[in-house]
C-alpha cells in the first residue's frame, strides 16, 4: 500500500477510533439529529473542521483541544438530554467542535503530501460519521426513540464531565 | 408434610445464602480494582456491577420512576447519571464528601423504603432525593476512575451499566401495572430496604 493511501486510511480512521472524537462526533450527530436544520449544522462543522486544520497547516503551537472537546461533549450531552434546541448556542457549539477535532487531529506524516492525505482523510471520515448517525437520529419520532436519544446524551454528558473532571485533575 | 418441610429448609437455606453473600460482600467505597481491570470499557463496565449497594440502589431508581409514573420513569434515568458524574467529577478533583458509604446504605433505605410504601411525592422532592444520592454514588465511583486514555472508555463503560441498572429497575416496575405485579414490587422495596440497613450496619 502507498504512503498516501496509508496516511489517508489512518486519517479517515482517526475521529473513529479516538474515544473522545467518537464521544463529540456521536453527541453533535444525535443534536443534530434533534435539529430542523441539520445541513447547516453539518456545513457549520465542515467549515470549523477546515478552519482548524489551516491553522494546523500554519503550524499552530499545542492547544488544550482535547479538553475543549471533552468540554463541548458534555454541552452537547446536556442539550440532547434536556431536548433543548437554541439554535445560535447549537451552531457556536459545533463551530468549537469542529476546530477542536481538527487540531486535536495533527497529521503524524513527515512527507508534506501524507500529511494532507491524513488532514483529508480525518475530514472525511469525521463527516461521514455525523452525516450518517445524525441521519439515523433524525427519523426517530417515536416517544420510545426520542427518549432513547435523550438517554444516550444524558450517559455521554455524564462520560465526558467524568473525563473532563480526570483531565483538569 | 414432607414437602411442607421441604420447602421450609430450601427456604432458610436460600436466607442464610443471601445472608452469607450479603455479610461476604464489600461496600462500594471500597471497590478498589487492580490496574488492569480498571483500563477501558470492561472495566469501566463491571465497576458497578460489583458492589451490591450500588446495584439495589440503582435498580430501586428504575423502580421507584415506575412507580411514579411519567414524567418520572424518564426524568430521573435521563438525570442521575449526570448528577452522579458531577459526583464522580467532586471526587476526582479531590473534593472530600463525608459519609459517602453511609450515604450509599441509606439511599438504598431510603429509596427501598419509597418503593414499599408507594410513596408518590411531587416531582420536585423526588429528583432532590434522588439527586442527593446520585452524589454520592458517582463520589464513590469517581476516585477510582483511571487516567490517561482510558478514561474515556472507562466512563462509558461505567456509565452504560449504570444506566441500564436503571432501565432493569424500570422494566421490572413496569409491573406494577397489575395487583400481584404492585405487591411484589413493593415487596422488592422492603428487599432493597433491608439490603440497604445490612450495609449501613456495617458503615457505621
Amino acid at each position: 500500500m502507498s504512503g498516501l493511501l496509508q496516511a489517508f486510511i489512518d486519517g479517515l480512521l482517526n475521529p473513529l477510533t479516538t474515544p473522545t472524537h467518537v464521544l463529540v462526533l456521536l453527541a453533535l450527530a444525535l443534536l443534530l439529529g434533534q435539529q430542523p436544520q441539520r445541513f447547516a449544522g453539518l456545513l457549520v462543522f465542515a467549515l470549523a473542521l477546515a478552519a482548524g486544520f489551516l491553522a494546523i497547516v500554519l503550524a499552530v503551537e499545542t492547544t488544550p483541544a482535547r479538553t475543549v472537546l471533552l468540554a463541548v461533549a458534555a454541552a452537547f450531552g446536556v442539550t440532547v438530554a434536556a431536548a433543548w434546541s437554541s439554535k445560535p448556542l447549537v451552531w457556536l457549539l459545533t463551530a468549537i467542535a469542529g476546530a477542536a477535532l481538527a487540531l486535536d487531529s495533527p497529521p503524524q506524516a513527515v512527507m508534506i503530501t501524507e500529511a494532507y492525505a491524513t488532514l483529508a482523510g480525518t475530514a472525511i471520515g469525521a463527516c461521514a460519521m455525523l452525516v450518517v448517525v445524525s441521519a439515523v437520529a433524525s427519523h426517530a419520532h417515536a416517544d420510545w426513540q426520542r427518549l432513547g436519544i435523550r438517554i444516550l446524551g444524558s450517559w455521554i454528558a455524564a462520560s465526558a464531565i467524568l473525563v473532563l473532571a480526570v483531565q483538569l485533575r | 408434610m414432607r414437602d411442607q418441610e421441604h420447602s421450609n429448609i430450601t427456604g432458610a437455606l436460600a436466607v442464610a445464602l443471601l445472608a452469607a453473600m450479603l455479610l461476604a460482600s464489600r461496600p462500594a467505597f471500597a471497590h478498589i480494582v487492580d490496574g488492569s481491570a480498571t483500563g477501558g470499557f470492561v472495566g469501566g463496565f463491571a465497576h458497578p456491577l460489583f458492589g451490591l449497594d450500588h446495584v439495589v440502589a440503582m435498580v430501586a431508581v428504575g423502580l421507584w420512576g415506575a412507580f411514579l409514573g411519567p414524567p418520572a420513569i424518564w426524568l430521573l434515568p435521563i438525570t442521575f447519571p449526570m448528577v452522579m458524574a458531577v459526583g464522580g467529577a467532586i471526587a476526582i478533583l479531590g473534593v472530600p464528601v463525608p459519609g459517602v458509604e453511609i450515604g450509599i446504605a441509606s439511599s438504598a433505605i431510603v429509596l427501598g423504603g419509597m418503593i414499599a410504601l408507594a410513596a408518590r411525592p411531587p416531582l420536585v422532592i423526588a429528583a432532590l432525593i434522588v439527586g442527593a444520592f446520585a452524589i454520592f454514588h458517582g463520589h464513590a465511583h469517581g476516585a477510582e476512575l483511571p487516567p490517561g486514555s482510558d478514561a474515556v472508555a472507562f466512563s462509558v463503560g461505567f456509565v452504560m451499566a449504570t444506566g441500564l441498572l436503571h432501565l432493569a429497575g424500570i422494566a421490572s416496575g413496569l409491573l406494577t401495572r397489575w395487583p400481584a405485579g404492585r405487591i411484589g414490587v413493593r415487596a422488592a422495596g422492603v428487599g432493597i430496604a433491608l439490603v440497604g440497613a445490612l450495609f449501613l450496619s456495617k458503615a457505621i
